[in-house]
């Protein structure tokens, strides 16, 4: 089984609240079309930064939940961050990964190892509070919601097929320092 | 010659820099998140500091997150100052050769303030760093020089101003900025 992204977007749009979300490589264009003015910024120009990015933003803002939407191919890039986040115990840290096996922005080339390659038992050996992996969008809709209560950090490997858009395909994207600025202005701002 | 700085000093210009940080973003006209700490440091341990993180280690009011990678140090940094929090690095000079993409693309283009303390293991007391038999101490400086990186020695005891100073820089700029510690610290 494997979800489409889209669809996985729409329960998160659905649930996420006030949540900080860091999207990356192929979630990042349909993300923007759902929600395009929130607490969102997007790993752009850093490929493999967006699980240390969303670490940095929940131990800024404990009170809110960061849901980071990593990718396989990304993940790879500094799987060492497995270990710094679990160590660092974010209560807040929802870190959700899109595996579809490939480099899709780049013509989809395997990742090595393709899907073989198990990121739950990676993050559960790193010392993640909470790993599972879904691959059906029911179980997603039941399950997604709990993970905004639940203590993290949890890692969720989502089975999933390749997303319709991708950053090279739609080149719509805004640069990481207009995001970054706005969502801190947003962040501090919200305080004032 | 250079000399070895004292890790209580260190920890008191952390100190300050923090402060001085918190009171700056105040001073914006925003309000400072609710932290435990005055600050944060991110750090994949070097050894030429390590007194200094030995002494983190007792520090209630700095909080000391050790990362995997300098490239996680960095983007960590990141999301850290998007949240309102004021962080340094303590790094070595060769993870930032590990980590100068990283560097590029979300200190300089992110255009995120990121200060690093690096230190020149290896540095000879009696060798200007540039002059150094080590490649890793000879390109410290000519790296961040290729990227436009403002940076000073810490040469001794009396240099300790410039973690303020270079830690403000960073914010005034919005990008990088660095100091070397020239010998282990004591």
């Amino acid at each position: 089984m494997a979800m489409k992204p889209e669809d996985v977007l729409k329960v998160i749009a659905a649930h996420r609240g006030e949540a900080i979300c860091v999207p990356t490589m192929t979630t990042g264009p349909a993300w923007r079309e759902m929600q395009p003015e929130d607490f969102s910024v997007g790993c752009v120009g850093f490929m493999g930064g967006a699980s240390s990015l969303g670490l940095g933003l929940a131990l800024a803002r404990p009170e809110r939940r960061v849901v980071v939407f990593d990718g396989d191919g990304s993940l790879l890039m500094q799987l060492g961050s497995l270990a710094t986040i679990a160590g660092a115990r974010p209560r807040n840290l929802i870190h959700l990964l899109f595996k579809n096996g490939v480099y899709h922005t780049s013509g989809s080339q395997e990742i090595p190892g393709g899907l073989v390659v198990d990121f739950v038992t990676m993050a559960k050996g790193a010392g993640y509070k909470t790993t599972l992996q879904i691959g059906d969008l029911e179980e997603f809709k039941r399950r997604f919601p709990k993970m905004l209560t639940e203590e993290g950090p949890i890692f969720a490997e989502l089975i999933t097929t390749l997303a319709d858009k991708t950053p090279m395909t739609d080149r719509r994207g805004v640069p990481f320092d207009q995001q970054a600025g706005k969502l801190r202005e947003k962040l501090l701002g919200a305080q004032r | 010659m250079p000399e070895s700085i004292p890790a209580p000093l260190v920890i008191d210009a952390l100190k300050d820099t923090f402060k001085e940080a918190r009171a700056a973003l105040a001073a914006e006209g925003w309000r400072n998140p609710t932290s435990p700490y005055l600050g944060w440091i991110l750090s994949v341990p070097d050894t030429h500091q390590k007194t200094v993180l030995a002494a983190l280690d007792k520090e209630d009011t700095i909080k000391t997150v050790t990362c995997a990678t300098e490239d996680e140090a960095c983007t960590i940094a990141a999301g850290l100052h998007l949240g309102g929090e004021p962080v340094v690095l303590m790094i070595q000079h060769a993870g930032l050769y590990a980590s100068v993409n990283t560097l590029r693309g979300v200190s300089m283009d992110g255009k995120i303030p990121v200060f690093y303390m690096i230190g020149l293991l290896s540095r000879e007391k009696d060798k200007d760093p540039k002059e150094s038999r080590h490649s890793m101490v000879r390109f410290a400086e000519p790296l961040l020089d290729t990227f436009s990186v403002p940076h000073a020695r810490l040469e001794g005891p009396n240099d300790v101003h410039l973690i303020p100073e270079y830690y403000r820089l960073s914010r005034q700029r919005k990008g990088p900025a660095a100091v070397l510690v020239g010998l282990e610290t004591t």
